[in-house]
């Protein structure tokens, strides 16, 4: 299965019966085949728990069912979109992003401060984040837009990265987050050179970076 | 560029991806902030302790170790921050310091690269994202050209020996311009231009203007001597695109 990219701006996903799909309501943009899309009140999988859980994390975003036999394709807004293939690790993403995703992977929501405290509420604050942010895990393909094309940084032990937060997008692997600030005199004078704070990522893993300082 | 990898004629050059490599005549006399493009929307720069100078907030993403300072009045002294409150030029410069990648992207505009050998490169404030720490900006004044464009009659300037990245409303494609091949661009689509070139600027307003029937092209900028033009293939609002 897998996602394959039509071009920057658009995916095919073939699906087949007995294997969902999860996908942003009204992304839908063709299909071939027998195929149904069926809205998903809970928005995502797990029972009523989960559901309230993203509703009171405010990280539900509209997503849709898609099943049977066919092709389909997804874009949305004009947005650019990377595929990415996870095998086995963690995506972080803002849902609002999360364009489609297979049903093989699990999804989740993470509390911002479980992931250095109170500074990781600051962080989500200060990126627009919210306090949450969804989780995937296991094996299998998400399709992810952003504004402008979106390049990846790799992440090492020794290299760690720092990312504009607002032009942050997604990351996986086994990666540390926290905001570091820049904050000077300057800053406090209007004098502030636009970077006072910034995502510093270590460890290990990817961090995908989109091309504006733009919000979808 | 180097002379010999530019092509005779009018031709178009494409984006310069820097294919040919950055030499001044002198040799490297100090460090030069490498620039390249990651796709056609990211600037990636490889620093070696050295400095650029970019647009406020531009940064995306940065490994390694990198400081940033905001450059009051765009780096040009107290006469060139006065002349910028007055023309209206006015732009927000941070100077960039370190060791490692930074990434830069603005909205998700196309980036070109413009190597500069000694001659001046004429560009809006708006449209310059980073240049060399060692190339001076300043402002000049344009005339009817500005008016035209509709973003005022004065420009920026940048000259020296290195490195800049402007950026476009879609790729911009760079027309050469020589001696025997003129070239009239319409005032909505300039983005820049560099080299030893003369402009004037030309009107098709006839009375079917006046009646309403214009064909939308009233005005043009028209190049004469030797030199390279960018053009985006997007027109801003201009009062020449009503007529």
């Amino acid at each position: 299965m897998g996602f394959r990219e039509m071009n920057s701006k658009m995916i095919e996903a073939t699906v087949v019966p007995g294997q969902r799909l999860y996908s942003q309501r009204g992304a839908m943009l063709a299909y071939k085949g027998e195929v149904s899309f069926t809205p998903n009140i809970q928005g995502g999988q797990g029972g009523v728990m989960s559901m309230l859980g993203r509703r009171i994390a405010n990280e539900a975003t509209p997503l849709m069912t898609v099943e049977g036999s066919g092709t389909v394709l997804f874009g949305h807004g004009g947005h650019h979109i990377q595929v990415i293939d996870l095998t086995g690790d963690t995506l972080y993403v803002e849902a609002d992003r999360l364009l489609a995703f297979e049903g093989t992977l699990q999804q989740g929501t993470m509390f911002l401060g479980a992931q250095g405290g109170v500074m990781g509420l600051v962080r989500g604050q200060v990126t627009g984040q919210g306090l949450f942010t969804t989780t995937l895990t296991g094996h299998g393909a998400v399709a992810v837009m952003a504004h402008g094309g979106v390049f990846e940084v790799p992440i090492t032990p020794q290299h760690p990265v720092h990312v504009d937060p607002q032009a942050y997008v997604a990351h996986h692997g086994d990666v540390r987050n926290k905001l570091s600030t820049a904050l000077g005199w300057r800053d406090m004078v209007g004098r502030g050179s636009g970077e006072a704070f910034q995502l510093e990522l270590s460890g290990s893993g990817v961090v995908y970076v989109q091309a504006s300082e733009e919000k979808l | 560029m180097t002379r010999g990898c530019r092509p005779q004629g009018r031709v178009r050059v494409g984006s310069t991806f820097g294919l040919c490599p950055l030499r001044p005549p002198g040799g490297y006399l100090h460090l030069v902030a490498m620039f390249r493009l990651q796709g056609s929307k990211v600037l990636a720069v490889d620093m070696t302790g050295d400095a650029v100078k970019a647009k406020n907030g531009s940064m995306v993403a940065y490994d390694g170790q990198m400081a940033f300072k905001k450059l009051t009045g765009g780096g040009e002294g107290l006469r060139g921050m006065v002349t910028r409150r007055l023309t209206g030029e006015q732009m927000t410069v941070m100077e960039v310091k370190g060791r490692g990648t930074c990434w830069f992207a603005d909205r998700a505009s196309e980036i070109n690269l413009v190597d500069l050998r000694g001659d001046k490169l004429y560009v809006e404030s708006s449209n310059l994202l980073a240049t060399d720490a060692g190339l001076r900006t300043g402002t000049t004044f344009t005339g009817l050209r500005g008016a035209s464009q509709g973003n005022g009659l004065f420009t920026t300037t940048v000259e020296g020996h290195g490195q800049a990245a402007i950026m476009s409303d879609g790729p911009a494609v760079v027309l050469r311009v020589s001696a025997q091949y003129p070239l009239t661009v319409d005032p909505g689509a300039y983005v820049a231009h560099q080299g030893n070139l003369r402009q004037s600027f030309q009107s098709g307003v006839t009375f079917r203007t006046f009646l309403g029937e214009g064909g939308g092209e009233a005005f043009q900028i028209r190049f004469e001597g030797d030199g390279l033009v960018y053009v985006q293939p997007s027109e801003r609002n201009t009062i020449a695109g009503d007529l």
